[in-house]
């Protein structure tokens, strides 16, 4: 019964998802319920089969299809990672109901939501490399079609932009993929991943890991193969970022790591620091880049970059410990990083902008999505007693574990790099929600109940695998990793130790000591005052004249922008240089495209549109194969 | 059991070595830094008691919230970084009285919870609604980023001279043992003179009291505050002024539960004052570029020697 489960997994997203296509336009209301509730539908399905025993579905032989072509399976691994899927699949469809309100091609991107989960179950549970690869691509050419939808503020060209280049480097990288595989498959004559398990020697293996890390790397946004992530952050929906990039895509990219580097191959010492490197470059590079960022989506892209390098680095180390952070900092990082996705999502639906400049003071209107957008900030920040505090722990009790001496730099790059995702999520806090609102923001209101529901559901879970953290290690990473966590209430402990729910309940009792201190003092009575600027008088009009002589005193004229916080560490001697070189591109792989322009050239120069001329190629092409198969023959 | 192990924890937290100890001690602190201070300016200085008149007092003030400001962050905010404070005073503390327990968590813990203090201080002041706290805001982050980076190298030049301890109390057991952690070689003696930078960084004390920078922001972050909510802000400093070198001392100096530690402490706090008093206040960007480059390649350099073995 349960290895039909894996069947509906799969196809009950896709068939609803076709189907979905075949609701007019007319039943707008339909359509939305009927996606939310086939991604909850599929969400049951995913819980069943995480919840029953391992399974196993196989195709029998078929005419043209070797035996056990369709072949899915569920493990532990897999089986949890479908439930989140297809829960993100869920949030989004709920989000988007009032989010994409009033879009373009609507009746494109439900069923593309459905479709996405789908692939992606297929993806997980896929035991072949040749259906894997297949829902593989699917995912990609949803995420070219989410993209070309494009965000309300973004122009056609740039839409195209970002979408040829989602397609480029993805695609580059699901070539190199399918490269690698085609490799392994020559190593280990299998295309059967559960019985693949090859040592990493000579340059045939190393070459095909190195492959098929590069086609992880593309989808999990690692450097050197992010760079798809903030161009697309600006033109796409701010829904779809919530889904693909920060969620769905980072659990797919890190489970084909977790694959490679843990069960195909047996990692050697370089491969590991290779990946160790990787990491922390990601980490460091990307977060710089973020704090200097004005659009809140494209500064919450590079975070998605940033936090990929915490897993790669975690997975690098190689050590139990380390790959169980790893894994659990993917969990939580499609977590907090979806619930700011959404909160930038619905600030942008109620001012009309994303430019952290012509925000502020929003948390007193938009209050859950101000609760909702700190409480994710601190998580991604790994500050304790948060979700994301527990798995960088984790990752750097691995550190300490591959060797302090050795490894010591990758935990200082580590620690440094969430004060530093700390410094830009402040700058985020301060443009948007605190700070003072610019006078041409008029009245703004809290969004709807339905894109309340997916931020306040992420945010909690953020407290609750923070607090209660040995819920989802006792339950997700610790059968997975074979490791027995302790049980809630007990520490974690490793070469050190943390005890996330005695921590918080005593930080709970010293706020306590707190209230009561609050409460002695409140007795002398609380009133509201102006805000003190050097003692001159805020009012309507009363200051315009002061004005006139240079002297500011209205609150958004002296409003500090939080975009100008870091600007003394921008323009600091070597840092002023790396940034200008980040900002026009350096960096990016896709840059390196204008070297590849001459064969696009000749190539270009083929296609002269003359139906003469690729008749004659089809004809060429057709003898080739012929003289190929008659030699082999 | 678990029970009446749970209240032993809580004794710990609010009586002894918690809020109740620390406050006082470092209450008493900040009257020894105000008249030290006073005596350096040719000043008397106020009487020994004036820390804790001050507190009451301000208890006894209405509270004051600026027009317009986000009220509830503005009022929390300030008792988390309080609240934060006290538990690293405990955890530091049992640690030094039972290196063998495992009281809530580690050397990493330690780490990020020494970040909640000053995230208070940015929150309230961009909450503030005030210029003068937003400027304040954005400098205590940048000098945050200024100083962890050294702190991170420093503190984890021991992590690597003991070969992987990390937590407190391993590290104390390992000096038990091995002998003071400064004692062991030239790579500790210079992540001690980094630490010892740290503090004044981390309190924003002299010469890096950019954040308040009384003189040009009228305090910074604390320039709406009142009452109450003022009142926790300076017991959270004085906290610190008291759990911070305490932190220090733990890492570099044998277990702290000693008499000798009394002098350790009053040494590392005259330091603290004299640097203070003596020092004109650095700009932000003086401040990034000497904890940056300077410090961060001494610390370096005490890291790489650690690694080697020396």
């Amino acid at each position: 019964m349960n290895s039909a489960m894996l069947l509906w997994a799969v196809f009950l997203p896709i068939g609803t998802g076709v189907l979905c296509f075949l609701i007019p336009d007319k039943a707008k209301r339909f359509r939305e319920d009927f996606t939310s509730i086939a991604a909850l539908a599929s969400l049951i399905i995913s819980t069943i089969v995480f919840l029953g025993p391992d399974a196993h579905f196989q195709t029998a032989q078929m005419k043209f299809l070797p035996a056990s072509f369709l072949d899915f399976y569920s493990s532990d691994f897999n089986s949890f990672l479908i439930v989140f899927v297809s829960f993100f699949g869920f949030l989004v469809s709920l989000y988007s109901i009032k989010y994409m309100d009033g879009m373009k091609r609507l009746r494109e991107y439900y069923p593309y939501i459905l479709i996405t989960v789908g692939a992606a179950n297929g993806a997980l549970l896929s035991n072949n490399f040749l259906p894997f690869l297949g829902f593989w691509g699917i995912i990609l050419v949803t995420l070219f079609l989410f993209t070309t939808i494009g965000s309300r503020d973004a122009s056609p060209e740039k839409i195209f932009n970002a979408a040829s280049k989602n397609m480029l480097i993805l695609g580059g990288g699901d070539l190199a993929l399918i490269l690698g595989i085609g490799l392994l498959w020559q190593l280990s004559n299998s295309l059967n991943m559960s019985e693949i398990s090859i040592p990493l020697h000579g340059a045939m293996a190393t070459s095909s890991f190195i492959l098929i890390a590069t086609g992880a790397f593309s989808k999990a946004g690692a450097m050197p193969m992010h760079s798809w992530i903030p161009s697309m952050s600006t033109a796409a929906p701010t829904s779809t970022l919530a889904f693909l990039p920060a969620s769905l895509d980072k659990l797919l990219g890190i489970y084909l790591l977790a694959r490679v580097a843990l069960d195909f191959f047996e990692l050697n010492f370089s491969m590991n620091l290779l990946l160790m490197i990787i990491g922390g470059i990601t980490i460091i590079a990307a977060v710089m880049m973020a704090m200097i960022q004005h659009d809140v989506r494209k500064l919450l892209s590079f975070h998605a970059i940033s936090q990929v390098g915490y897993i790669v680095l975690g997975i690098g180390t190689g050590t139990t410990i380390g790959i169980a952070g790893a894994l659990f900092h993917m969990l939580n990082n499609a977590i907090f990083k979806s619930c700011l996705f959404f909160t930038a999502g619905a600030v942008e639906r109620r001012t009309g902008t994303a430019n952290l400049a012509k925000m502020g003071g929003l948390g007193k209107m938009m209050p859950l999505t101000f609760v909702a957008f700190m409480i994710a900030a601190l998580a991604i920040s790994g500050v304790p007693p948060l979700n994301g505090f527990v798995s960088k722990w984790m990752i750097y009790q691995g550190i300490i574990e591959a060797g302090i001496a050795q490894s010591w730099i990758f935990l200082i790059i580590a620690m440094l790099g969430s004060a530093l995702t700390l410094a830009s999520f402040v700058k985020v806090g301060h443009s948007i929600f605190l700070g003072e609102k610019p006078h041409e923001l008029g009245e703004v209101k809290e969004v709807e109940h339905s894109m309340k529901f997916p931020m306040a559901v992420l945010a909690l879970i953020c407290i609750v695998f923070g607090v209660l953290a040995q819920i989802p290690l006792l339950y997700f990473i610790g059968p997975v990793m074979g490791i027995s966590f302790p049980e809630i209430g007990a520490a974690i402990v490793w070469t050190g130790f943390w005890n996330p729910t005695s921590g918080t309940i005593l930080l709970l009792v010293a706020l306590a000591i707190g209230a009561l201190i609050y409460l002695a003092g409140r007795g002398m009575g609380m009133r509201t005052a102006p805000p003190f600027i050097g003692g001159e008088t805020i009012g309507e009009g009363t200051t315009n004249s002061l004005n006139r002589g240079g002297r500011l005193t209205e609150p958004h004229e002296t409003r500090v922008l939080g975009t100008e916080f870091y600007d003394t560490i921008r323009n600091m001697g070597i840092l002023k240089r790396a940034y200008s070189k980040g900002e026009t591109g350096s960096f990016d792989i896709y840059s390196l495209g204008k070297y590849l322009q001459p064969i696009g050239w000749i190539l270009s120069s083929w296609h002269n549109g003359r139906l003469s001329n690729y008749v004659s190629w089809i004809l060429w092409g057709l003898i080739v194969l012929f003289a190929i198969l008659a030699f082999i023959n | 059991m678990l029970f009446s192990h749970g209240l032993m924890d809580i004794f710990y937290l609010v009586i002894f070595p918690g809020f109740i100890f620390t406050m006082t001690i470092g209450l008493l602190s900040t009257q020894i830094d105000r008249k030290i201070s006073a005596r350096l300016q040719w000043r008397v200085g106020p009487p020994w008691y004036q820390p804790f008149a001050d507190v009451v007092k301000l208890l006894g003030k209405e509270i004051i919230i600026p027009e317009g400001s986000n009220k509830i962050s503005f009022l929390l905010i300030p008792f988390v970084g309080f609240a934060a404070v006290i538990l690293l005073s405990t955890m530091i503390w049992l640690a030094n009285i039972y290196p063998d327990s495992s009281f809530v968590g580690d050397l990493i813990v330690i780490i990020y919870l020494l970040y909640l203090p000053s995230i208070a201080l940015i929150i309230g002041g961009s909450a503030s609604r005030n210029p003068f706290g937003a400027l304040g805001a954005s400098r205590e982050m940048k000098l945050m980023l200024a100083y962890e980076l050294p702190f991170l190298l420093a503190t984890f030049t021991i992590v690597v001279k003991n070969g992987g301890i990390i937590s407190l109390g391993g590290i104390l057991n390992y000096q038990a043992s091995n002998g003071a952690m400064i004692t062991q070689g030239a790579s500790c003696i210079i992540a001690f003179i980094v630490a010892l930078f740290y503090i004044p960084a981390k309190l924003g004390e002299g010469p890096f009291d950019i954040a308040e920078a009384e003189t040009e922001l009228a305090s910074g972050p604390l320039i709406e505050y009142s009452g109450v909510t003022l009142a926790i802000f300076k017991l959270t400093k004085s906290m610190l002024l008291f759990t911070v070198p305490i932190f220090i001392l733990s890492l570099f100096a044998k277990n702290i539960w000693t008499p000798w530690t009394i002098l350790w402490y009053l040494l590392i706090l005259f330091f603290i004052i004299l640097i203070k008093n003596t020092n004109p206040r650095l700009r932000i960007d003086q401040a990034l570029k000497l904890l940056w480059f300077p410090l961060s390649g001494l610390s370096l350099a005490g890291i790489i020697l650690a690694a080697v073995g020396l």
